[in-house]
């Protein structure tokens, strides 16, 4: 049965989630077989998909909740998080 | 990594997304811009076309946007003249096409999947 994990993260004061973070953020998330949703003011995306992530309009500070689900899952809610906190 | 190559009608356009989609992407993924008419005049051009192909194919494949019209017409005239399997013509919308496919290229991810976020971009919202 895949594993599931969860868990939130919060964008740093200075970094809105524009064009470049989002890139990154997408590109981390591809690298993992689970699928994953990244959630922020109450919507969910696909943390694959470029035009989704953008869509979600995250501003800095906003906290983003992080789901993945599949063998990989907790790898991968642990490398997104991670590239949140380090974005500058 | 997959190439991409941007064709426009305006050799401005062709250059500024060719740019912008690289700043989002990284310096690993190969964008080549496509645009305008030898003379500086607004118009597509085969030839243009097919060096930017050849430029931006680093063996992984090459997909093409296009913007309107003449362009797609000329990028099937280039393929069908000297396709060799592994450049695909996306049925896509060009600023978010061109960026998706560019991002998702810079994740190492195969001509086919390029191509298919390239062409899921229609549907996304922007808002």
């Amino acid at each position: 049965m895949p594993a599931s994990c969860e868990s939130a993260v919060t964008l740093p004061v200075s970094v809105d989630l524009h064009a470049r973070p989002a890139a990154e953020f997408v590109r981390t998330a591809m690298g993992f077989g689970a699928s994953i949703a990244v959630g922020a003011n109450g919507r969910e995306a696909d943390a694959k998909s470029l035009l989704s992530v953008l869509a979600l309009g995250a501003k800095a500070g906003t906290t983003l909740s992080l789901r993945a689900d599949g063998d990989d899952a907790a790898t991968a809610v642990e490398a997104l998080a991670g590239c949140v906190s380090a974005f500058d | 990594m997959v190439g991409i190559v941007v064709v426009s009608h305006s050799s401005d356009l062709a250059r500024g997304l060719a740019d912008l989609a690289g700043q989002v992407a990284g310096p690993d993924v190969s964008i080549e811009p496509a645009g305008g008419l030898p003379d500086g005049s607004l118009g597509t051009d085969d030839d243009r076309v097919r060096e930017a192909i050849k430029r931006a194919d680093r063996g992984d494949g090459v997909v093409v946007l296009c913007d309107l019209g003449s362009a797609i017409l000329t990028v099937r005239h280039v393929l069908e003249r000297s396709s060799n399997g592994h450049v695909v013509l996306a049925d896509a919308p060009l600023v978010e096409g061109a960026v998706t496919a560019a991002v998702v290229s810079s994740a190492g991810s195969s001509l086919e999947d390029v191509t298919r976020a390239a062409e899921e971009a229609r549907g996304a919202s922007k808002l």
